[in-house]
């Protein structure tokens, strides 16, 4: 196992703040970082590559009025710390700022993983991998071909800002991804899961991976038997899980907070108004421990914690960091959060969904006497400012009466963020939270999107049959 | 910021390759400097201005057929050692993989002119903040814009070294800066969003006010859009529409793609796979080219690779590995590409091209008479799966009636199969461009017929 990095102590980051501010500025922050990366690729029945790196560095954001400098240095010696602080302090010009006393933020320790991957032989991964692989392959002569994919990486991080919070975190990763191909005469068609959380390698307890091999390839060749999709509008069931990125493209995004202070988000100035029906409540939960999109502090120095956005129907919140917060007048609920020491923060989202509701899926889809129902989603798209978002169908079907028939293939679902929130009629009692990536100003961050089964009046699916 | 000559980085490249003595397979090292430089601009001010060097080596060790991989951002000695021999334990991991080994060196690599422009590095951070500033005023200019919601000038100096223990030992550097932003329009509740950019080489190449007219242009044409009838349509996908299209479509011509059974496109060399109208080349080479080096990520020549020559598939594209495993003398077309120095390469394409049609986009509306003009695009990586063929995503964009644009339209889907959607290509405009940001695609604008529209 490899030697871990001290990081940067509370007393160095308090003098390289002070040398930020020596021109002056509203506001400075360092943050460093140290990650260990590991992955394994199984593809066409073969091991074909482990890969495994390092990533270790610091970076300097200096505030003052409406300008943000930023560098970053791949390097947490002092020498180099100092140097970009200096740097950064030329682009200003006025009387020194001096940061407030650094005061270190203690939370309750999170254990670590009970299992820390690091910590696993090569060997442990290799076979997870491999099995995963011959189940998904022997599910079927119909599979052609099967991609198993194992990624570890623990991040620790080390972040303090000029008003005073120094916090660390450490945080663990662990995903299997599963792609299958199935084929029959002319037809292919594909089947991915994953398996993930902020968790060590225990999450493989009781053979999990094998249930994602499994749901994986099963995906694939029922949808060898898909007629394609209608085209046009009809009543829409969502499934639960990965059924959330709804809200997290109908709706997270406009939430975030860059785009309420610039206004260009359908959502500004609408906190306090009904957006969705009473039994409608929805949070952005970043402190849930174990989810995929989780961590104790986030990039900036927050603890996070769990944001009600929609309260019975009532929008109450906006995910934020520190100084767009500011300008909310509106503390940072923790979701301040960066693809790496590389790069810039920006509100995110942690872990958003809805929450359960009080009927079982089985009577939701029983009470519905025709619908397009997506049981699983391939990611999707949203214009904040129009609220107009889409998002592609893997796995869909047609419900007529009150049964799941067909399955259906090729169709992406469009709508708008503010009329599909009024538009849901219906929340059933099986919340479940999926792992997913989310991308924003070219940065790519864990986030989980969850939801319990729920229906939508209406919304267009855009299938190919009309 | 400091000056890294080409030297450097083969230094770099030597000293990790020495470190690997005592192994016994063969060992080659990827070495990445960039100087980067990111600013946004807001209401005519500077909004953030990020800058830095990120640098870092991936090391990629082949013994026995069996590969493994490693990275680091730290140069200093004992990082370097680690490199290799996580490299090297990484490989022993692996399964037997008879085709998997390193490129030799070629004996000539050709030369692409004017990738690397000094003045880049040496215009003043005032004068690239007044390019991002100038495109943003533009469009404020324009009637309806009512706000930008960021305007961004970006610039990379890139430079890479690959040195092996199979002789390759090349040097290359390029310089690319854009400028794009996102204007607003609004018409009492209607509010429309537009993006538009510039590409260049150096900054002195961008003129950014035809990226704020570009914006500006986009959003206030969509005001007023709403839902058009479901339904078969000829769509017009405009060229930006065209390239992200042929960005996805182009993964089912890698034979990576044919070899591991992912390829719509197996068998099919010398077979009609698209309209006879349609050629499509990968182009490497390419002085005008976001793609365009003198070798790819693994230090193979680049070349020019026909695809599809009047409809009828040609080839694919190949890495060193891909093109072992194929046989009979094939060699690779110079297409392995990395992300960054992170991973190992993989096939992909470098810059596509298809021909240019003919006259003006309006006069295109003209010929097609009756159809759906789509100007943008949302949801294409949930939406186009290049396994299945399947394709349906969001579109904005303008009817066209009686050879003209009317109304506009949002919030409908287009959907089809890549293999119609290729067959289907039908009339082209002559307003060819490259296209950086899905790949790197030279297109013009054009017709499909036979394509599904679900709106109202």
């Amino acid at each position: 196992m490899r030697h871990l990095s001290p990081g940067i102590s509370p007393e160095l980051t308090e003098h390289v703040l002070r040398v930020a501010l020596r021109n002056g500025g509203d506001y400075a922050e360092v943050f460093a970082e140290d990650r260990s990366s590991l992955s394994v690729r199984m593809d066409d029945g073969r091991l074909e590559e482990v890969s495994s790196g390092i990533d270790q560095g610091a970076s300097i954001r200096l505030v003052k009025g409406p300008t943000t400098s930023f560098g970053f240095t791949d390097s947490l010696d002092e020498s180099a710390l100092v140097a970009l602080a200096e740097r950064l302090s030329a682009s200003v010009r006025g009387t020194a700022a001096l940061p407030s006393s650094v005061r270190v933020i203690t939370l309750d320790p999170r254990p670590l993983p009970r299992l820390i991957p690091a910590a696993v032989e090569t060997g442990a991964k290799t076979d997870l991998v491999r099995a995963a692989e011959s189940v998904a392959r022997e599910r079927s002569e119909e599979i052609r071909q099967v991609a198993v994919g194992y990624s570890e990486g623990r991040q620790r991080t080390w972040v303090g800002s000029s008003r005073g919070p120094f916090a660390t975190d450490d945080r663990t990763r662990v995903v299997l991804s599963v792609n299958v191909v199935a084929q029959r005469d002319g037809s292919i068609q594909t089947g991915h899961e994953t398996l993930a959380g902020t968790v060590g390698f225990e999450i493989f307890d009781g053979a999990a991976h094998l249930r994602t091999a499994l749901e994986a390839a099963d995906k694939a060749l029922v949808m060898l038997d898909a007629r394609p999709a209608p085209g046009g509008r009809m009543p829409v069931i969502l499934a639960n899980g990965f059924g959330g990125v709804l809200f997290h493209e109908a709706c997270g995004h406009g939430l975030e907070a860059d785009f309420i202070v610039k206004k260009t988000s359908i959502w500004e100035g609408r906190r306090g108004t009904r957006v969705a029906a009473p039994f409608v409540t929805a949070y952005d939960d970043g402190v849930t421990p174990t989810m995929w999109g989780s961590n104790a502090i986030d990039d900036e120095g927050t603890p996070t914690e769990a944001t009600v956005l929609i309260e019975e129907g009532i929008l109450t919140g906006y995910i934020t960091d520190v100084l767009r917060g500011e300008k909310l007048g509106l503390a940072s609920t923790g979701n301040g959060r960066r693809q790496s020491y590389r790069h810039l923060p920006y509100p995110r989202m942690t872990n958003t969904y809805f929450a359960a509701g009080d009927v079982s899926a089985a009577d939701l889809i029983a009470d519905t006497p025709r619908a397009f129902y997506a049981k699983s989603l391939s990611g999707g798209q949203v214009d904040p400012a129009t609220g107009d978002f889409v998002f592609g169908v893997s796995e869909g079907y047609l419900i007529e009466g009150g049964r799941v028939g067909t399955p259906l293939k090729g169709a992406t679902l469009i709508g708008n963020g503010a009329e599909v929130l009024e538009a849901i009629d219906a929340i059933a009692d099986d919340l479940e939270v999926r792992a997913g990536m989310c991308g924003k100003e070219g940065q790519a961050v864990p986030v989980g999107t969850g939801q319990p089964t729920l229906r939508l009046r209406e919304l267009t699916v855009g299938g190919t049959a009309v | 910021m400091t000056e890294v000559p080409g030297a450097e980085l083969l230094d770099v490249g030597r000293s990790v390759l020495e470190r690997a003595g005592g192994l016994t397979g063969d060992i080659e090292v990827y070495v990445q400097h960039s100087q980067t430089l990111a600013v946004k601009v807001y209401q005519g001010e500077v909004e953030s201005l990020v800058a830095g060097e990120p640098r870092g080596i991936g090391v990629r060790y082949v013994a026995d057929g069996r590969a493994g991989y490693a990275y680091t951002g730290d140069f200093a000695p004992a990082a370097l050692d680690e490199v290799v021999a996580m490299a090297a334990t990484n490989a022993a991991a692996a399964d037997l993989d008879e085709y998997v080994s390193l490129p030799h060196a070629a004996d000539v690599y050709p030369e692409v002119q004017g990738l690397w422009r000094p003045s880049l590095l040496s215009t003043a951070v005032e004068r690239k903040i007044a390019l991002a500033v100038e495109a943003e005023k533009t469009a404020l200019g324009s009637p309806e814009i009512e706000t930008v919601e960021e305007s961004a000038y970006v610039d990379s100096a890139t430079r890479m070294a690959i040195v092996s223990s199979k002789g390759v030992e090349v040097y290359g550097e390029q310089t690319f800066c854009y400028v794009y932003l996102s204007a607003h329009a609004r018409r009492g509740d209607d509010v429309q969003t537009g993006l538009g950019f510039v590409t260049g080489r150096e900054p002195e190449e961008l003129d950014p006010a035809s990226a704020g007219r570009d914006a500006a242009l986009q959003a206030a044409r969509l005001l007023g859009a709403r839902p058009c009838p479901t339904g078969k349509y000829t769509v017009v996908l405009d060229r930006e529409v065209a390239a992200a299209v042929f960005g996805v479509a182009v993964r089912a011509l890698s034979a990576e793609a044919v070899q591991k059974g992912r390829s719509l496109f197996a068998g099919k060399v010398g077979e009609l796979v698209a309209a006879p109208s349609l050629s499509l080349v990968d182009h490497g080479l390419h002085p005008d080219g976001m793609a365009s080096a003198s070798f790819d990520d693994e230090g193979v020549p680049r070349k020019v690779t026909p695809l599809i020559e009047d409809g009828v598939l040609k080839g694919f594209l190949h890495d060193t590995y891909t093109a072992a495993r194929e046989g009979g003398g094939a060699g690779s077309t110079g297409n392995a590409e990395r992300g960054s120095y992170r991973g190992s390469p993989g096939v992909s394409a470098s810059n596509l091209m298809l021909d240019s049609g003919e006259g003006t986009l309006e006069e295109l509306f003209a010929r097609v008479g009756t159809g759906l003009y789509v100007v943008s695009i949302t949801g294409l990586a949930s939406g186009a799966n290049p396994v299945s063929g399947e394709f349906s995503v969001g579109a904005r964009g303008l009817l066209i009636e009686g050879g003209a644009l009317t109304s506009a339209v949002r919030e409908v889907t287009i959907a089809s199969d890549l293999v119609s959607l290729l067959s289907n290509v039908g009339d082209r405009a002559g307003d060819a461009r490259w296209i950086p940001f899905s790949g790197s695609v030279y297109t013009p604008s054009f017709a499909v017929t036979d394509v599904t529209v679900a709106g109202t």
